[in-house]
């Protein structure tokens, strides 16, 4: 008894140090969130009456909530499936070369290492649309492709990040070229999983590069583009630096910068509304986990009905 | 027999041709960062000089940018916000290792009473976004007393699971018989921890050291909303101040860029090895 006790202890003690952490400044922000966001609190005010609901009724009432959420929506369905494209695809082209493997792996992950400021400042200039490195190749490209002769128009400035139709296309290009090697990496575990023995039994079944990856490749990856899918989702409802460094103290021509993160933010610490943006940080929680769920629901009931059906 | 061996040939011809596709993606990649270094060793005039073609090399090259950054101390505390980004990433890092290892060992190696519901919680917080947690961690800060400090950076970093999940994967490997050993040895189960398994699991101890910096070097979020003094800030709110006074000033801001980007870069290269296979290992990036 003594000595079961003991180990209990033991046990305990070892996990208090980060457990007393975790709940300070995760489990309690959890809960103290939706509690604030109960609240119309002012950040200097004294008194905060307890308001119900009313902030959420008030969000769902907000045209200006309502284009945040549809910016962070657009956002999520260019990023995600462009995103993992691209990983994808490097990871294939990756997997199937003989050398120079660690060189190719270590570059595209390296801009997944700089800060979002850094990234943002310098896409920012890359975008500039006079001396911006992106307009100036466009415009040397087509004034090349023009000297040859070929009947295109002469070559007018793109303005990435001040066309409002542009921004969230611009700031899409700008995450995949910070995020993809992320999932590159993870698609090529994935790859690095499937047993050579399929692809020698379909070369002798006289299966072309295409049937193989069609029938092989991709089936067999499932699990790790479930996987990379649910996080890219998960990540990219969250965008916030992005907007903030491009657009601050603004959320860019007509809000089109503006997300559910930068809304919450500009509520909360440039209205002082923090009950409000609290509202704005849990209906975004909302939608995650409701998003989330549903992925899983759908892929395992696809995997069960693939299974049933094999 | 024959059509496989036919396939095998055509892969072996063709395959070096993948390299193309690769190299046009490498240069594509690294584009950015290298109009990055260009811009930051290029004259205010060299900058505009010729936009009617790309040029690379600064001409002449120098170094102003850099002392124009460099120089403005009280008005940009560069050094101090390199500084502060140091010191507050190497504590973070420490805090985490130390913290995670003797709960990772909880959670792998010791049982008892409600270890399974604990994990299972720790489990399911993965999907809480973290900008959810923002406004409340931002008032717990403040009524403890922490708002402009180092503690407000370092302290709530200790709360992730990552390192715990990353950690116990690794512990849970190591044999039952080296414990057992060690135990009829005398050992405790520190001893164990620090003898046996720790020793053991230099790899994900290099892997999660080496996440916890870059992450911490880049947070923006945290030092954001936890800080407001110029003394306080980190180097990549530096940057978004920079950013907000000095937005035409494309030089001495892609010099400033190049300083908070260099030291991650190196420190990627020096120790890719470890966060490659930290990532492939744990399905994970750290982020």
């Amino acid at each position: 008894m003594r000595r079961n006790f003991r180990t209990h202890l033991t046990g305990w003690l070892f996990a208090l140090p980060h457990l007393v952490l975790f709940t300070l400044f995760l489990l309690i922000p959890v809960v103290y969130g939706f509690w604030i966001s109960l609240h119309q609190w002012h950040i200097l005010a004294t008194a905060h009456p307890f308001v119900g609901l009313a902030n959420y009724r008030a969000a769902l009432a907000d045209d200006i909530f309502w284009i945040a959420a549809r910016n962070t929506g657009n956002f999520v369905l260019m990023v995600v499936p462009f995103g993992n494209l691209v990983s994808l695809l490097l990871a294939l082209g990756i997997s199937s070369v003989k050398r120079g493997t660690t060189f190719y792996r270590a570059l595209f992950y390296l801009p997944g290492v700089i800060s979002i400021a850094v990234v943002a400042v310098l896409w920012g200039w890359l975008y500039h649309s006079q001396a911006g490195l992106i307009n100036i190749s466009l415009a040397a490209f087509v004034a090349g492709l023009r000297q040859l002769g070929l009947p295109i128009p002469p070559f007018t400035a793109i303005n990435w990040l001040s066309d409002p139709k542009l921004v969230m296309p611009s700031i899409v290009l700008m995450t995949t070229w910070w995020t993809a090697g992320g999932n590159m990496l993870l698609y090529l575990a994935g790859l690095a999983g499937i047993s050579d023995s399929y692809y020698e039994a379909a070369c002798i079944d006289g299966a072309n590069g295409w049937q193989r990856f069609r029938h092989i490749t991709l089936p067999l990856l499932r699990p790790t583009t479930v996987f990379c899918l649910v996080i890219s989702v998960l990540g990219a409802f969250q965008i916030f630096g992005q907007s903030y460094v491009f657009f601050s103290p603004g959320s860019g021509p007509a809000r089109s910068g503006l997300t559910l993160a930068l809304y919450m933010y500009q509520q909360g610490f440039n209205q002082y509304q923090i009950g409000y943006g609290a509202a704005i940080a849990y209906l975004l929680f909302l939608i995650v986990l409701v998003l989330t769920a549903l992925q899983f629901l759908i892929f395992s009931g696809e995997r069960r009905r693939a299974e049933a059906g094999g | 027999m024959s059509l496989s061996r036919r396939g095998r040939r055509f892969w072996k011809e063709w395959q070096p041709w993948l390299h193309l596709p690769l190299l046009l993606f490498a240069f594509l990649f690294m584009m950015p960062i290298l109009w990055m270094l260009s811009t930051s060793l290029k004259a205010p005039d060299d900058i505009v000089r010729d936009l009617a073609s790309v040029h690379w090399m600064p001409h002449p090259a120098t170094v102003a940018n850099f002392q124009d950054v460099l120089g403005k101390v009280e008005e940009f505390p560069v050094w101090r916000w390199t500084g502060n980004s140091l010191f507050i990433s190497l504590t973070t890092t420490a805090l985490v290792l130390i913290v995670d290892s003797l709960a990772a060992f909880a959670y792998a190696r010791l049982k008892w009473k409600g270890r399974d519901i604990i994990f299972a919680v720790l489990l399911a917080t993965m999907l809480v976004p973290g900008q959810a947690l923002l406004i409340p961690t931002y008032l717990l800060v403040r009524s403890l007393g922490w708002f402009d400090t180092y503690a407000a950076l370092i302290v709530p970093a200790g709360a992730g699971t990552f390192g715990v999940f990353l950690l116990r994967q690794f512990f849970q490997a190591i044999p039952q018989e080296l414990e057992e050993a060690a135990r009829i040895d005398g050992c405790t189960s520190l001893g164990i921890l620090r003898h046996v398994v720790l020793p053991l699991s230099l790899p994900a101890l290099a892997a999660l050291s080496i996440f916890t910096f870059i992450a911490t070097w880049n947070a923006f979020e945290g030092p954001l909303l936890f800080t407001d003094s110029m003394e306080m800030r980190t180097l990549p709110i530096g940057i978004a101040i920079f950013q907000g006074r000095y937005s035409t000033e494309y030089g001495p801001m892609m010099a400033a860029a190049t300083l908070a980007a260099v030291p991650v870069i190196i420190a990627f290269l020096l120790f890719q090895r470890h966060i490659i296979k930290g990532i492939s290992l744990t399905g994970m990036a750290g982020r």
